[in-house]
């Protein structure tokens, strides 16, 4: 590559708008008010689980990467322990996933995850590990954190980002809508989830 | 005069220095990038507007995001804290790079990127002073993982009474950006959803005539479409329409009613704001754009050149391996004329007709096809296996004819055959014709694109160009039929010409062994049975036949010699092929380097995983490929480049028809293979590798590819 700087931005403008129109969807397209796709993972005790074996219970899905600032930012400040908490507290199932591949950020085997879930004082169901993205790819997971709500039915009630401030900045959390918590309110009272879908946000997540 | 200069010189650097301390900035390195603020002038007035811009150089491999990051990501942000009175504007952004991250997409930049904004001062402000403008600048810096950096930043800038002109350091950049952002042109943009998802179309001015390859749609809000699905497009006659692939939003209980973003058509970005309603019809029925030529030697090919490397293109072409047998015919046929000057040029002209009229036809079957929506290209009939079989089954009779198995007799001119026989001009033109049906696998250099331009064109230029390659193609034939000079060193008839009839049978031979191996890659060991038995019975055929002409009056076996050669060719046009599992494709035949069938899919994983890939575009019944594979894939050079360089090997196989590989060899300009592609690791535009290739020249091209980045 001889070319100078500044010529060379057009061709690799063009080039990564061709790779990125033959990078056809890997990722499938869950639909809110459809049955979330099933699956089966080990989770960080050894123990496999299923969503199938949820049913009767609503099911909150969290994508997550420890070394993410985004993640951080939840996590630093406490906010997604006491939302895993209080969830928990309601008979809600938190299954927290790990996508990361194996030598990318985020990876954890079961031990590390272990580790990790007494050191940041995590309250989830389980910690499922998803080292091949599988989990992550049939619920096209993109960020970290990547949030879906899974109703006592089966049924996808939400998806998308945790709430509506796209920022790794802690100061954010305050006056943050968070939609999970809008999620498990409206179930919780009875009604439809008032906002199903709503924009990720985060890092990507690391297939 | 020197000294002068010198002076001239002197001032002219030392200007910019003392300039330069009339606007300050500093550039903050926040750990993967500087950022700093620039200004498109040195000063500014009371009241005055002027062009300033947040400046980020971001390090080698670090992205920084549009203002819809794309899957993932977030958008650089500004705060400013200026005094009382003075305003700044929004950010003019820059057009974003689609990048890719496994099976996501972003949007962003890498690089240098200037995004400028306005910066007005108040009327009151008083000339004389200087202003230090701070802003904090939050960034997401990513690579393979994200870091959010900030920076706080200053820019200093004099008041003065005069309003400030562009000057300095950044006022052609801050200009250059201003010219590269999106434009907005009187452009009509609708969508709907329905069953095949989510149709964007778009009309205008604007939009007429252009090529639409590449045309993309960046969306302003992340959650209305998938980003990282392909974005198929139709062309029409005003405009353009996208088929985009609906996400999140779609989904709510308000679906977006209005959806505005960048659209990419050409080299151009227009800011458009479609309206949820019914598509206008001008934005279709045009099919989709083809071949942009991109890349290597097919980059912004005119018509002239085109037809240029056409002409060009056939004149290689006659030197072609594939073209061999066709050579050995026209020497052949040429022989037995070469002192009859006038049934020479006759000869010559009708074989020029031939060839023209083939090509031409070849183009107009190509066009029609490609107008249908099929994804064809040169040599495309060879993915028939019928046309195989048949082609397989004609060059036998013609390899039987020059054994001298049988005669060609008048009554059978037409079969296109008689060439050494008879000075019939019927057979001359046949011999034309089929010259070009068997020179169909190859791509001679300079060919590919030309071709590759001809099929993205109106189908006057697409004519223009295959009839250039025609009237290269029949050349030398012609000129030496045209020749008496050239035709009088040419030995007098003689028993020789029996002799190199003889020989040349080899050839044909050959190339009908090629064809049936071709077919049985096709098609597999069934096929083979099948071709074979009807080669041993048009053998027969022919055998009977050449016992009729010894004889007088051997009409029953005549009859029978037909009957025999009908069956063989029926044989193996019906019934239909099984096409067997793919996995049976052009690989298993050779032994060679391992390597990984070609996928979109596959090429896109790798190049976000930073490895660099080789991508071989082949086909079993290209002859071009098959040598190239024998002499400079297959040798132990490039399987230990491949190895040291950590180089992914993948093979697309076009033996069969294959729309995807169609596409993707559209994209590069080309109509048809061998297409040679070398990514490196940095993710630059694909090295194309020539056509014919050597050991040499595909190491050289790995080993750059692993080096860069």
């Amino acid at each position: 590559m001889t070319t100078s700087k500044l010529s060379r931005r057009p061709v690799l403008l063009g080039l990564t708008a061709a790779a990125a129109m033959i990078a056809a969807p890997a990722l499938a397209a869950p639909a809110i008010g459809k049955p979330a796709p099933a699956f089966t993972a080990i989770d960080s005790t050894g123990k496999s689980r299923s969503l199938s074996e949820f049913k009767g219970k609503t099911v909150v899905l969290e994508w997550t990467n420890e070394g993410c600032p985004y993640v951080q930012k939840h996590y630093n400040a406490g906010a997604m322990q006491g939302l895993q908490k209080s969830a928990t507290g309601d008979g809600v199932v938190w299954l927290t996933l790990i996508s990361s591949a194996p030598g990318k950020q985020g990876h954890k085997t079961a031990a590390e995850a272990n580790d990790w879930k007494a050191e940041s004082g995590a309250a989830p169901t389980a910690i499922l590990l998803d080292p091949k993205g599988q989990v992550g790819r049939a619920y096209g997971a993109r960020t970290t954190p990547h949030m879906y709500v899974v109703n006592p039915a089966g049924t996808l009630v939400y998806m998308g980002g945790i709430d509506d401030k796209n920022s790794a900045d802690a100061a954010t959390l305050k006056g943050a809508k968070n939609y999970v918590v809008a999620a498990l309110g409206d179930m919780k009272a009875g009604r439809a989830v008032a906002q199903p879908v709503s924009a990720p946000y985060g890092c990507s997540v690391k297939y | 005069m020197m000294r002068r200069l010198a002076g001239f010189l002197l001032a002219a650097l030392v200007l910019p220095l003392s300039l330069a301390g009339a606007a300050q900035a500093e550039p903050v390195d926040t750990g993967h990038l500087k950022a700093e603020l620039i200004a498109q002038t040195q000063a500014i007035a009371p009241g005055q507007t002027i062009q300033v811009a947040l400046r980020q150089e971001i390090d080698k491999g670090w992205h920084t995001y549009w203002r819809n990051p794309g899957d993932s990501g977030e958008a650089t942000k500004i705060g400013w804290t200026l005094p009382t009175g003075w305003q700044a504007g929004e950010f003019v952004w820059q057009p974003p790079e689609p990048q890719p991250a496994g099976p996501l997409v972003n949007y962003g930049y890498s690089g240098e990127v200037i995004l400028p904004m306005t910066l007005t001062a108040p009327a009151d402000a008083t000339p004389g002073q200087s202003v230090t403008l701070r802003a904090a600048a939050a960034f997401l810096v990513c690579e393979e993982i994200c870091i959010p950096e900030d920076a706080l930043l200053e820019l200093t800038l004099p008041v003065q009474g005069e309003p400030a002109r562009p000057a300095g350091r950044w006022a052609q950049p801050i200009a250059q950006a201003l010219e590269a952002a999106p434009r907005t042109a009187d452009l009509t943009a609708a969508f709907q959803t329905g069953e095949d998802g989510l149709k964007l179309a778009v009309t205008g001015d604007a939009l007429a005539g252009a090529d639409m390859a590449e045309s993309y749609f960046f969306p302003f809000d992340g959650a209305v479409i998938d980003h990282a699905a392909p974005q198929a497009i139709e062309r029409g006659p005003q405009g353009l329409t996208l088929s985009l692939t609906p996400s999140y939003a779609f989904q709510g209980p308000e679906p977006p009613q209005v959806m505005a973003g960048v659209l990419k058509v050409d080299d151009a970005y227009y800011e458009i704001e479609a309206q949820a309603g019914p598509l206008p019809a001008e934005a279709a029925g045009l099919g989709p754009p083809m071949a942009r030529a991109s890349g290597g030697d097919g980059t912004g090919l005119g018509l002239p050149l085109a037809v240029v490397f056409a002409v060009l293109g056939g004149l290689i072409l006659n030197l072609m391996p594939c073209v061999f047998p066709i050579l050995a015919m026209k020497a052949a046929s040429l022989a037995g004329h070469a002192h009859e000057q006038s049934a020479a040029r006759r000869q010559g002209l009708a074989f020029l007709v031939g060839v023209l009229a083939t090509f031409l036809a070849l183009a107009l079957v190509l066009i029609v096809a490609q107008a249908a929506g099929a994804a064809v290209g040169w040599g495309f009939q060879l993915q028939s296996p019928p046309v195989v079989a048949a082609l397989c089954l004609l060059m036998l009779a013609v390899a039987l004819n020059l054994s001298g198995v049988f005669e060609i007799g008048t009554s059978l001119q037409g079969v296109g055959t008689g060439l050494a026989s008879r000075g019939g001009l019927a057979g001359a033109f046949f011999t034309g014709v089929l010259a070009v049906v068997v020179a169909a696998p190859c791509t001679a250099p300079f060919m590919a694109p030309a071709l590759g331009w001809a099929l993205t064109q109106s189908a006057p230029a697409a004519l223009l160009v295959f009839a250039a390659l025609g009237l290269g193609f029949a050349a030398p034939f012609v000129v030496v039929a045209f020749a008496p000079g050239l035709l009088s060193r040419l030995p007098r008839p003689g028993p020789w010409m029996d002799h190199l009839r003889k020989v040349l049978a080899f050839p044909m031979y050959g190339a009908a062994a090629w064809l049936l191996w071709v077919l049985t890659l096709q098609v597999g060991p069934m096929g083979m049975a099948r071709l074979l038995a009807a080669a041993v019975v048009l053998a027969l055929a022919a055998w009977l036949y050449g016992l009729s002409q010894a004889r007088a009056g051997g009409v029953a076996l005549k009859g029978g010699a037909a009957v025999l050669a009908v069956a063989a060719l029926a044989a193996v046009l019906i019934p239909a092929y099984q096409t067997p599992e793919p996995a049976g494709a052009a690989s298993g035949a050779v032994a060679e380097l391992p390597y990984e069938p070609y996928s979109a899919e596959r090429l896109a994983e790798l190049r976000a995983q930073g490895a660099p890939v080789f991508v071989n575009f082949t086909a079993a019944w290209c002859v071009t490929c098959q040598v190239n594979e024998q002499v400079a894939l297959a040798r132990q050079g490039v399987a230990d480049a491949l190895a040291d360089t950590g180089t992914v090997y993948l093979k697309g196989d076009w033996t069969r028809k294959d729309e995807v590989i169609a596409a993707e060899l559209a994209r590069h300009g080309r109509a048809g293979v061998p297409l040679y592609l070398v990514y490196d690791r940095a993710g630059a535009a694909p090295v194309i590798l020539p056509q014919i290739l050597t050991e040499g020249v595909v190491v050289r091209a790995l080993e750059a590819a692993a080096s860069a980045g």
